[in-house]
């Protein structure tokens, strides 16, 4: 230990220090206060023994300014004095003095102070030790929540909720948000719902929330089924989180018209379907153990359907709602919760509702995060996805030549359909093309190739009849060739096809019936191929037909 | 499985979905899907919205399923059709004979 001894009288000096070498420790004497504050930085002293009276700068004065020096580091001051009038000690007190020892002394008391200083030293510098760490944590747990932060910000800029038709409240327990509540159009004026309730809260569930966004955004975009999705959280979350955590969560889609329901209730409390005067109608009750806790393969993506009256509103919360206590303790419950219900829901007073969760609180803490969202069961009134109808400016001509191991093999009009489909602007009209493009390779292939009577259709087994002989005829064919010859013209938007076969019959059908009678012959195929095409013929004697398609036309 | 099938919890519906084509290439899957429905007399609901592509022979099926379903069921919907399906629906007059929602 290094004492530093302040006296301005040699003799003190000399007696002081060689008492404390005597301890074992190092000593360094200072004539003043000057004099001490001086060396101070250099010596780093453990202990100072400080004498009141001194010229340039006495006790009083230097030990405030010591302890300045000392920083965050706990320094002893010990002021030696002759004086033992109480005032004295009492203003070496408020200058800063820890203690003090009046000559004479007994060296064993000095021995002891000294000794006692040093261990709050001791204890001083383990503190700030301690300090510094906590201080490095605690900016470092600020710096990664701060990311999180980011992160879920970011996940969830896709999260749409501000519909006319939606209402929610979220109130988390801590600044993270344990419950995860997000909604998306779909791309058939369809919309998604997910309201979840990670167990625990805080920055470890709020983590879960980014893959369970990631997969409900890009799923709900898709247009994809509850079923899917659900699947699809499961999937994930069960590979993530750790045995135990886990989300039980509500999944729902609503219909374009608003007439149909769909969901998945995995652990959250019923869900509500009110009607106008707020009376619950339906309650939609969990059937499902919560995502992430069982394996894929034992998982259940079993949804279920409704059918909603006009003027429903479904009602769906975490359990933070009815979990919230009052002063006397008492939960809110499913019946009070209802009956606030039954008090807002006329007046359609969202607002109303959220406020009396805070008058029934009383000011309460809130232990769990609370969540609620009402959704009106109505005409969503949402776009449906149109998609890209840009044109390409490049003309071509595909001839495709089909034998009979193309038209034996898979379905050869989904291939040149895709294919096709990689074409600016023609992707936009895949559905159409097929369905041209089928009816007329299956109107030559059953017709002029297979001679099949579309006629057996009509009757009683007559449709599985068609097909099975179709197969039959189809199996055992041969030296058949036919070809597809698609043209496109940019200056008139005009894609064409024409479809013939090397058969010797032709469109044997064609030649002998009415315009009237050749729908009946060829049927609905035929139909649909004058409905969605600009303009049909038939070519060399019926062997051929021809289809012309306006890719400008507008879309449906 | 292109076809699948799901009775909802209650029985009181049928949801089959179809994935992809729609074309006589689902003929015995789709039969399949709407047989044992039971007695309960449920809505039978064809779910389109992964559907990308059918041809005269899927309506054929569709018609076929109707009329072999005949009152032992509440009703056929079709559900979910993207526009350009939607469109294929709509030119054939299925809505004289389902309900297209």
């Amino acid at each position: 230990m290094k004492v530093l001894i302040v006296d301005d009288q040699p003799a003190n000096q000399v007696m002081l220090s060689g008492l404390i070498k005597r301890f074992g420790h190092q000593v360094t004497c200072a004539d003043n206060g000057i004099e001490a504050i001086d060396i101070f930085a250099n010596l780093a002293p453990d202990v100072v023994l400080l004498d009141v009276m001194m010229p340039v700068l006495d006790g009083f004065q230097t030990a405030p300014r010591l302890k300045a020096l000392s920083g965050d580091v706990h320094l002893p001051i010990l002021f030696i004095t002759a004086l033992d009038d109480q005032e004295t000690l009492l203003k070496c007190l408020e200058a800063g003095g820890d203690d003090f020892i009046s000559v004479p002394f007994e060296p064993v008391v000095l021995q002891a102070k000294l000794n006692a200083h040093a261990r709050v030293r001791e204890l001083s510098y383990s503190l700030k030790g301690k300090n510094e760490t906590l201080a490095y944590h605690s900016n470092r747990m600020e710096r990664e929540q701060n990311v999180v932060r980011h992160m879920l910000a970011n996940a969830l800029q896709e999260n749409e909720t501000e519909y006319p038709f939606l209402k929610t409240y979220l109130a988390p327990a801590s600044e993270f948000n344990g419950d995860l509540v997000l909604s998306k159009a779909g791309p058939l004026g369809n919309f998604y719902l997910f309201v979840g309730d990670f167990t625990g809260h805080g920055l470890a569930p709020a983590t879960g929330a980014l893959p369970v966004a990631q997969t409900f955004f890009d799923s709900a975009e898709k247009g994809l089924s509850i079923a899917n999705m659900v699947e699809e959280f499961n999937r994930k979350l069960v590979k993530l989180l750790p045995d135990d955590m886990f989300c039980a969560a509500f999944v729902a889609e609503l219909s374009a018209n608003g007439e149909r329901l769909t969901y998945w209730n995995g652990g959250i409390p019923d869900a509500l379907l009110i009607n106008e005067a707020g009376a619950v109608e339906k309650r939609l009750v969990p059937e499902h153990m919560a995502l992430g806790i069982l394996s894929p393969e034992e998982f259940s993506s079993q949804v279920s359907h409704c059918f909603v009256e006009k003027n429903t509103r479904l009602i769906t919360y975490t359990d933070g709602v009815v979990e919230m206590t009052n002063k006397a303790d008492e939960r809110l419950s499913e019946r009070g919760f209802e009956a606030l219900l039954l008090r807002y829901a006329r007046e359609r007073d969202f607002e109303g509702l959220v406020g009396s969760f805070q008058t029934f609180q009383q000011g309460q803490e809130q232990f769990d995060d609370i969540s609620l969202v009402c959704l009106d069961c109505e005409t969503t009134n949402l776009p449906v996805n149109q998609p890209d109808t840009n044109v390409t400016h490049l003309p071509f001509r595909l001839v495709v030549y089909l034998k009979e191991n193309e038209i034996k093999g898979r379905d050869p009009i989904i291939k040149l359909v895709d294919s096709l489909s990689h074409l600016e602007g023609i992707r936009a009209h895949k559905t159409t093309l097929y369905l041209l493009l089928a009816e007329a390779f299956n109107n030559t292939l059953e017709h002029s190739v297979l001679q099949l009577d579309s006629g057996i259709k009509e009757t009683g087994h007559g449709f599985d009849e068609y097909y099975r002989t179709r197969e039959a005829r189809l199996a055992v064919l041969e030296g058949v060739e036919i070809e597809i010859d698609i043209e496109y013209k940019p200056d008139n938007h005009l894609l064409s096809f024409s479809i013939s076969s090397n058969s010797e019959n032709g469109f044997s059908e064609y030649q002998q019936v009415s315009e009237d009678d050749e729908q009946q012959a060829f049927g609905r195929g035929l139909q649909l191929i004058r409905n969605f095409s600009s303009h049909v013929e038939w070519r060399d004697d019926g062997r051929r037909l021809y289809i012309e398609y306006d890719l400008s036309r507008p879309h449906a | 499985m292109n076809v699948s099938r799901d009775f909802s919890n209650d029985g009181k519906q049928l949801v089959i979905a179809i994935k992809g084509k729609f074309d006589f290439s689902l003929v015995q899957e789709f039969r399949q899907a709407y047989s044992h429905i039971g007695d309960s007399q449920p809505t039978v609901i064809i779910d389109l919205r992964e559907t990308d592509y059918l041809d005269s022979s899927a309506l054929g099926m569709l018609l076929n399923m109707r009329k072999s379903l005949g009152s032992s069921v509440k009703g056929i919907q079709l559900i979910n059709a993207k526009p350009d399906v939607r469109r294929i629906l709509d030119i054939s007059r299925f809505d004289k004979m389902f309900v297209i929602a």
